[in-house]
């Protein structure tokens, strides 16, 4: 009888597992319409290729068209840029594609960076760009091949994830170039690079922040997983930075426990454990993975007098929702480190193995006058020490 | 064989001491851990109780369903699909309330939908239940754009009084709405269920609706309003993530709450009170978890083995707990008999 019972809870437990690789092909059908009717203009020959949406990671690829619908102005401003993929091969046509990981391109965070990155590259170099969202951790090779097989010049990948997936195309396509956002690529293939950060400086610049602003003498950090090396490095990063302003301080800090799988994209797990961090005294919190930390940040917002620390992108912009408690972010500076990387590899100067993108805190905002002027000093202090390595951050790699 | 007829016999007897030693225990628990660090005892036990109403209120619509004899294997969807329908309400009308009274009306609806599937067309159930989870997947994501605020979420109420108790105060009587309803909801699911005319005639029909319907009851009109009340009270979960949690949507933010529910549903064997200590354990072992990750720096040197233990083990923490639970001291589980089976008059 208990067997019938482990049967059901095996079949609940992998029904997730079913609608994650499923969920994304409801959708296909729909978007195939919008944009014939967002933009006739549209050449009608290239469309017909996506239209079959077999997979489903073919379906977001239909929407791009309708971003470039949305901004008519942009496109001949750069001088006739190219308005679909069919002729990337050709060498005059710059294609950027790129493919994000797991989650969606306006997630608020480095999806967001990276193609904010990728669109300034189109505004200034004239390029064609595109972008596809990854649905599941196995679609990445394929998702990749997408644009590899259409002669995308560059392909941009976002995240640590998909660094196995990007070397091994690099090695199939030795003639396009591979941008991989945050991951580590030893430079034995000439094609490709990835834009990596510091992130630990990011995070001790975070750290020394918090210890400064802390009244209660108790700081906290809501993270993602730590199966990815930059979430462990903001965490590491973070508590010694902390602990260089008042060694007595208390960090306490957690990992989402969920893997790759919900690690980023859990904010109710993220507001829950901010809570339990406040209700045990912590008056600041740093909340370190994408959707995650903005649950995070978020239920910071909603107790008074609690200041919170965002991750990446400066998430003023991003979660408005938390601006009663956002007093700066920890940023890498992605967008930047791609934009150079695309002009880079145009210009025919492409680095190879590694690129270090820089880091930095985010501006203050509504808190700018309620930081103390030495804090900032001290803060720029740190800034420079780290900058010229006098200023170690404790945190040293796993592998 | 013998085992279980003594087991049987002795089970009126049996069973309300387990209950009582095995809540001793836990109070006890709670008691010398308050005494030994008050803040903690209740940041843990709060984010328990919150961890613990998605859970309980998905519990309580698929006891709805199954004891009328209908599975719903689409909490999960119904969950997200309210939840993303909710914060479009809240960004729509800014009223919180009229945001509540749409998601459970978006929740009746799904309901619906799943009651034609399943007792008007006849699909199998638990295609049907996956058939809304993959359309909730699908459709929130697709729609959802980013950038959309609301006016707000739902405010913690404060209790006057019994919220100035130590530990019960903090955790029990400082909660935003949606947490307090669960907990009086899942007292009226148990005596709707086993004290009204109603729930005997639900639970018939979910045992025998052939017998049921010989003595005049309308299975399937029992079953489609059981089902539409089950719809609601994922809803109401929903609501419970975008309007009161977290205060926006994100996709698949319900992250398999929904499933959790029915594992926790089978735990509680389909009862209300059964069911709220499952969901409850699930939710203590997620606070537990997450509670030693924060002192893993500062652990005793006793305990220092603790710190040593791979993030991803601990994570599984709430799953391995609700097994061992499960076999160890809550036993067989056998739902209602006719779940799952279609019903048509001969």
């Amino acid at each position: 009888m208990r067997k019938s019972f482990l049967g059901a809870l095996l079949a609940a437990l992998l029904l997730p597992i079913l609608v994650a690789c499923g969920g994304s092909s409801t959708p296909a059908a729909e978007p195939t319409s919008a944009p014939v009717a967002a933009e006739p203009t549209a050449a009608p020959a290239a469309e017909p290729t996506e239209a079959p949406a077999a997979e489903p990671t073919e379906a977001p690829a239909a929407e791009p068209t309708e971003e470039v619908a949305a901004e008519p102005t942009e496109a001949p401003a750069a001088g006739g840029a190219p308005t679909d993929d069919s002729n990337c091969a050709d060498e005059a046509v710059l294609c950027v594609g790129l493919v994000t990981d797991v989650g969606r391109v306006d997630d608020k965070s480095f999806n967001q960076s990276a193609w904010e990155g990728v669109k300034a590259a189109e505004a200034e170099l004239g390029a064609y760009v595109d972008y596809i969202e990854t649905a599941a951790a196995q679609d990445y090779a394929n998702n990749i091949m997408l644009f590899a097989e259409k002669n995308y010049d560059i392909i941009v990948t976002v995240g640590f994830a998909l660094a196995e997936a990007t070397a091994e195309a690099g090695e199939e396509y030795p003639n396009i170039k591979f941008i991989g956002v945050d991951q580590f690529h030893d430079g034995s293939q000439e094609n490709v690079v990835g834009l990596i950060f510091n992130e630990d400086r990011a995070g001790y610049l975070a750290g020394a922040l918090a210890a400064s602003m802390s009244q209660s003498g108790t700081i906290a950090a809501v993270l993602g997983t730590d199966l990815v090396p930059a979430v462990v490095a903001f965490k590491e990063g973070y508590e010694n930075g902390a602990k260089a302003i008042n060694p007595d301080i208390t960090v306490i800090s957690t990992y989402h426990p969920g893997g790759f799988a919900s690690g980023f994209t859990d904010p109710e797990w993220g507001a829950t454990t901010a809570k339990q961090a406040i209700d045990q005294g912590a008056d600041v919190v740093f909340g370190a993975g994408g959707n995650t930390g903005n649950g995070a940040l978020i239920e910071v917002a909603g107790n008074e007098g609690k200041y919170c620390i965002g991750v990446d992108s400066d998430q003023w912009e991003t979660v408005p929702e938390a601006h009663s408690c956002l007093i700066s972010s920890a940023m890498k500076l992605i967008t930047p480190g791609v934009t150079e990387l695309i002009k880079a590899a145009k210009d025919g100067n492409f680095p190879s193995g590694v690129y270090y993108g820089d880091v930095g805190l985010a501006p203050f905002h509504d808190f700018d006058s309620v930081i103390p002027a030495e804090v900032k000093a001290k803060l720029d202090e740190i800034n420079a020490g780290l900058a010229d390595g006098s200023i170690d951050t404790g945190y040293v790699p796993a592998n | 064989m013998q085992a279980i007829n003594s087991n049987t016999q002795a089970r009126s007897v049996n069973l309300p001491w387990r209950l009582i030693v095995g809540l001793g225990v836990i109070l006890l628990l709670i008691i010398i851990s308050y005494i030994r660090s008050p803040q903690i005892t209740t940041a843990v036990l709060s984010s328990t109780l919150r961890q613990s109403t998605p859970i309980i209120l998905g519990a309580l619509a698929g006891i709805f369903c199954e004891r009328s004899g209908v599975v719903n294997i689409g909490i999960e969807g119904m969950m997200l699909m309210s939840a993303y329908m909710g914060f479009m309400f809240n960004v729509w009308t800014g009223n919180l309330l009229l945001a509540i009274v749409g998601t459970l009306l978006v929740g009746a609806l799904i309901g619906a939908f799943h009651a034609l599937m399943s007792i008007t067309l006849k699909v199998d159930q638990v295609i049907g239940g996956t058939v809304i989870n993959i359309l909730a997947t699908g459709l929130t994501g697709y729609f959802y754009q980013q950038g959309l605020t609301t006016s707000g979420k739902l405010q913690t109420i404060t209790i006057p009084v019994l919220s100035d108790l130590p530990i019960v105060g903090p955790v029990l009587f400082t909660n935003p709405p949606i947490t307090y309803a669960a907990i009086f909801l899942v007292v009226i699911v148990h005596l709707v269920l086993f004290k009204t005319r109603w729930g005997l005639r639900t639970r018939a029909v979910g045992e025998h609706p052939a017998a049921a319907d010989t003595v005049g009851i309308r299975v399937n009109f029992v079953r489609y309003v059981n089902v539409i009340i089950g719809g609601m009270f994922a809803a109401l979960a929903g609501a419970f993530l975008t309007l009161e949690a977290v205060g926006t949507f994100e996709r698949g933010m319900t992250n398999g709450r929904g499933f959790v529910s029915l594992a926790v549903m089978i735990f509680g064997k389909w009862t209300p009170f059964g069911s709220w200590g499952g969901a409850l354990l699930f939710g203590f072992a997620n606070g537990v978890q997450t509670q030693i990750q924060f002192l893993q720096s500062q652990l005793p040197s006793w305990l220092a083995w603790l710190g040593q233990i791979p993030n991803q083990f601990i994570g599984m923490l709430p799953y391995l707990l609700t097994i061992i639970v499960l076999a160890g001291f809550v036993g067989r589980s056998r739902g209602p008999a006719a779940s799952g089976k279609v019903y048509s008059k001969e």
